[in-house]
């Protein structure tokens, strides 16, 4: 394994992004929602890398998770720990639920099967405006209170997205490194072969989609907290195909490649936006472009450089060994 | 009375989602090549109509050439790019034809702008037909036998003809095909073209009834992939069946619980896959 991909390196590049993000970006709500969207497309990345699922249905996740923390934060006064368990819980749970019919189908018909739940989804909320507000989605979502008053300076609620981020990052880490992620692993490269040795390979896949859930709903309620809304196009189609973009043009052969993946995104999304309204239009001939050219994601292209340097000074090296 | 209204709307509006799900599921069929760029062409196919409509041409003139327009884009798309990227991963399918799909839809945005608008009736078929108590727009019932005849003409084109025989053994095996000295390449451009050519004449179609608007090829594009779920992948009598089944609880639930009947489509298909995994007319 390359030492880039090693989970203490990357682990320590994901501290390092959360260091160096407010050394270079000016808003803290920019920053903080890299953080969140960079979660989440690991989240994907545990399901498109190391499970070899490819989920159009992360949305309903996110959605589900600021749901949680629009109504009981607002409606319910519910504390803000006891909301982030219950939209992690919710996730997981929806998850499973979402995850175990899909599996039912494979490769192609499983991707239309997430969308297709991705807009049954959408249309629940879009239909149940009591609970969710419909199209005008619920208001006032509070940041958090931990003692010292509400973070109305989004650098300090960054400081809370940043620990999330972190901790739920490791988790995710460990979980690949563990006896579990190695079977996922099992399962992405020879699903009837890890069958026959005796694997629950759909207990397994559906675990999988379980914590991709749970950690994608936090992330959609910490947005939720960030924003001040929990609007309807969190849970709409366009989320999950954000969400799946993110991962893809990271890459998927480490977590950290969703953290490139999703900085990129955002902050590319944030210049352009500023520049040019119709910038999705370039970002449709990105897509192209990466498919064609790229497509082990920026993060293959970092391994790439990364594997020439380090040649080249072992090349060094060994040219000073003979001198 | 309402209620034969509404299945007669529900027949129409399915004959809709059969010619845009018809296309994606013989792309699939053939290529096993999942099109997210399909919606696209349906919006593509809308806004051309609506912009020859607006130049003065005629409406039967201005829906059949937008769809032409709509094949040879996306004939000249599948040579030049598609076809590099079908051996690739479906991950790249997708990445490639939303990217396609998000440039149609900005293109569309740029010339056109974002707020849509709407496309008369043409000469003709404007107005109602009125049998004793039974009141229809005549457009509407246009449709539907328009949709008919073409169906007809589909079936017909995949049962009995050469193209047809070709179209249905390369879905069963393409090296076969390529084996037996067929240009399975230049197959897989015209069937792609055909494809997308049908979900721009259904744009086409569609625009003097609901208008055009940037963003109908992301709902045509689900519904779409929802017909496609439930009538099973590469089936023409799944296509039409599911299309008119979904467009008839669409319409029904449209009087029985107006906020929910799209949500009672996308129930309908979660517990069909449910019940029957393939579809109801898919393959193992």
């Amino acid at each position: 394994m390359l030492l880039i991909n090693r989970p203490l390196v990357q682990f320590g590049l994901a501290l390092l992004t959360v260091l160096a993000l407010p050394l270079f970006l000016r808003s803290g709500i920019l920053a903080s929602e890299v953080l969140i969207y960079a979660l989440i497309a690991a989240a994907c990345n545990l399901l498109l890398g190391y499970t070899g699922l490819l989920s159009f249905g992360q949305g309903i996740f996110f959605g589900l998770g600021s749901y949680v923390a629009g109504i009981f934060l607002t409606r319910y006064g519910v504390p803000v720990w006891m909301v982030l368990i219950m939209a992690t819980l919710l996730g997981a749970a929806v998850a499973t639920l979402v995850g175990w019919l899909s599996i039912r189908r494979q490769g192609v018909y499983f991707v239309m099967l997430t969308l297709a739940f991705s807009q049954l989804f959408y249309f629940l909320a879009y239909t149940f405006s009591d609970l969710t507000g419909g199209d005008n989605g619920l208001m006032d979502v509070p940041r958090p209170d931990l003692g010292a008053g509400p973070m109305n300076n989004a650098w300090s609620f960054y400081i809370f997205v940043a620990v999330s981020f972190l901790v739920l990052f490791a988790l995710m880490l460990q979980a690949t490194q563990s006896t579990f992620g190695r079977t996922l692993i099992a399962v992405r490269d020879n699903e009837e072969r890890a069958a026959a040795i005796g694997f629950p390979v759909k207990a397994f896949k559906t675990a999988a989609f379980a914590i991709s859930g749970a950690v994608t709903a936090y992330g959609g309620a910490l947005k939720a907290m960030l924003i001040g809304v929990a609007p309807l196009a969190n849970i709409e189609h366009h989320t999950s195909e954000m969400i799946l973009i993110m991962t893809i043009i990271g890459g998927s052969t480490s977590l950290f490649a969703s953290v490139i993946g999703a900085a990129a995104y955002m902050i590319l999304a944030d210049v352009l936006s500023q520049i040019w309204p119709r910038w999705l239009l370039l970002l449709g001939l990105a897509l192209v472009c990466v498919a064609l050219f790229l497509q082990k994601g920026l993060w293959g292209l970092i391994e790439k450089l990364w594997v020439m340097f380090f040649q080249k000074d072992q090349s060094l090296e060994k040219k000073e060994a003979e001198h | 009375m309402t209620y034969l209204f509404q299945v007669l709307n529900g027949i129409g509006l399915g004959m809709l989602y059969f010619l845009l799900a018809v296309g994606l599921s013989i792309i699939f069929g053939l290529l096993q090549f999942v099109n997210f760029a399909h919606g696209a062409f349906y919006l593509l196919g809308a806004y051309l109509t609506y912009d020859l409509v607006e130049r003065g041409m005629s409406f039967w003139l201005a829906m059949p050439i937008a769809a032409l327009i709509v094949a040879v884009v996306a004939g000249v798309t599948e040579a030049l790019l598609l076809r590099r990227i079908y051996k690739l991963p479906h991950t790249f399918h997708i990445l490639v034809t939303v990217g396609i799909a998000l440039f149609i839809q900005e293109l569309v945005i740029i010339l056109w702008g974002p707020l849509g608008g709407s496309v008369a009736a043409p000469d003709g078929l404007n107005g109602v037909v009125i049998w004793g108590d039974f009141i229809y727009p005549k457009y509407r019932l246009f449709t539907i036998a328009f949709t008919a005849v073409l169906a007809l003409v589909l079936y017909w084109a995949l049962e009995r003809t050469r193209l047809g025989a070709i179209v249905r053994a390369g879905s069963e095996s393409t090296e076969n095909m390529a084996l037996l000295g067929y240009d399975t390449l230049r197959i897989n451009t015209v069937v792609f073209a055909a494809g997308a050519g049908l979900a721009g004449l259904a744009g086409g179609l569609v625009s003097p009834i609901r208008g055009v608007e940037p963003f109908m090829g992301v709902e045509a594009l689900s519904i779409a992939f929802v017909v496609v779920v439930i009538g099973g992948m590469g089936s023409y009598v799944g296509a039409l069946v599911a299309g008119i089944l979904v467009g008839v609880v669409q319409s029904l639930m449209a009087t029985i619980w107006p906020e929910g009947a799209r949500l009672m489509i996308y129930i309908g298909m979660a517990s069909i896959i449910v019940m029957m995994p393939r579809g109801l007319f898919g393959r193992a």
